[in-house]
């Protein structure tokens, strides 16, 4: 009877757990939802949807510049999921990828160094970064340049180089082995670092008071000179980019860096926990879209 | 050295007498009742309490990673250089900076670059206490609706 009653309890109290376990991600996933729901909508007939998301457009753009997105997994090609002009061209320069050459170098990279190896048995990883670890969120930079100071060598830096040469190859090969963008929120702690860095995307900043949200959210779709704004959903999933702006690779730090620069604000540093936070965030948007880095962008 | 050391003592007294008093944002609750147009207009206000009042909020800002920058110029560039003018009694500020590694400077009237450092320093901690309370109207799923 004692028996019974002790085992009657230890599985109540491992299906709490368990069932507390699978809660930290429920307004995460509640949003990402949303978020996918929203774009879905917005871009499914840009034509038809004028007065609600695209009030100053031109006829002519919404029939010929911005096309419907009719599958979601589209956005992970950020604004050329709909962008007819910027697509062709992404086409055309993709044929002979500038990036190719990275990949490579960051192949001999992995493979020059045991400490990496050692690291990163498996180099098909890029999905699961960044992650909730021993208290904070580690991005993949951050996990690459620990992994080196492990084995008493110098870091790589935070934003091009050697760094975004191995994780064009860690993306490579994630893409090549079909995986997906998979964050974890499995902790009070890790849901607290995606509510921070939540409240960082959608918060005005700097001397423009714009927030990420206001371009990459409320803003995706519209023109900016002749560029047009990308969608936050997808928005991790081809890192390192290929920028023809950087003529080079760079990492999702460096990028954030810069949209923090067009905002008008000083920018955190890449090793900071504030942009560890604000990409743990984004990437959780992009979960269950197929990683697809390393990619070229304007 | 020693007066480094006095600025640097009286900077970092001035900004733990203003966290004490702070907002749970980390924003000193004194800032938020200002009015930039009043405080930093140098037409009405003398230019030493106008910068008086950036240097003593853009520390503050810093420490909450919310300082602004403006086309390469960090608003500490401008208390700093706007500090020394108004010292040595110039009309023009010499802003000395870095833009991706290369030493630049800008010139600016003394009165324009002092407005500038007080209401930069001043509206990012208003706006960062602001979109505390705004963030979510963004939020599909939460207040954005559509």
């Amino acid at each position: 009877m004692i028996k019974k009653f002790i085992s009657l309890i230890a599985a109540v109290s491992l299906s709490t757990l368990l069932l507390n376990a699978g809660d930290y991600n429920k307004q995460a996933e509640k949003d990402r939802v949303a978020l996918k729901e929203y774009f879905a909508k917005k871009f499914a007939n840009p034509l038809k949807n004028r007065g609600e998301y695209f009030p100053y457009a031109t006829d002519k753009e919404l029939k010929e510049g911005i096309l419907p997105v009719k599958n979601s997994e589209d956005f992970r090609l950020g604004t050329y999921a709909f962008n007819k002009i910027g697509k062709e061209q992404y086409e055309e320069l993709n044929e002979m990828a500038p990036y190719l050459d990275d990949i490579d170098e960051g192949e001999e990279l992995y493979n020059g160094s045991s400490a990496i190896k050692k690291c990163f048995p498996n180099p098909a990883i890029a999905g699961e970064y960044p992650m909730f670890k021993d208290g904070k969120v580690i991005t993949l930079t951050a996990a690459i340049n620990q992994c080196l100071k492990k084995a008493g060598k110098k870091s790589w830096g935070w934003k091009k180089g050697k760094i975004a040469k191995l994780e064009a190859y860690f993306a490579n090969k994630t893409k090549e082995a079909g995986k997906k963008v998979n964050i974890k929120i499995n902790s009070q702690k890790a849901m607290e670092a995606y509510e921070r860095g939540k409240k960082e995307y959608y918060s005005q900043r700097g001397y423009l008071k714009l927030s990420c949200a206001n371009c990459h959210v409320q803003g995706s779709g519209q023109r900016v000179r002749k560029e047009y704004l990308h969608t936050l959903y997808g928005a991790t999933t081809h890192f390192p980019v290929y920028r023809l702006k950087w003529q080079g690779l760079g990492t999702l730090e460096r990028r954030i860096e810069g949209c923090e620069k067009d905002e008008g604000e000083n920018p955190h540093k890449p090793s900071s926990p504030w942009v560890a936070e604000m990409i743990y965030f984004m990437a959780y948007m992009s979960n269950g879209l197929p990683v697809d880095g390393p990619d070229l962008r304007k | 050295m020693k007066i480094i050391n006095n600025t640097a003592l009286a900077t970092a007294l001035t900004t733990s007498i203003l966290f004490a008093d702070s907002l749970p944002s980390g924003v000193p609750a004194s800032v938020m009742k200002l009015d930039v147009a009043k405080v930093c207009n140098p037409k009405t206000q003398s230019l030493k309490s106008i910068i008086a009042l950036a240097e003593k909020y853009n520390p503050v800002a810093i420490k909450l990673g919310v300082e602004f920058k403006r086309l390469g110029i960090a608003n500490s560039i401008y208390v700093k250089e706007t500090k020394k003018a108004i010292k040595s009694g110039y009309k023009v500020t010499i802003l000395h900076y870095k833009k991706k590694g290369k030493a630049k400077t800008k010139k600016m009237d003394t009165s324009k670059a002092a407005w500038r450092a007080c209401t930069f320093a001043i509206r990012s901690l208003q706006q960062k206490e602001e979109a505390g309370k705004t963030y979510r109207m963004a939020i599909p799923g939460d207040g954005f609706k559509y």
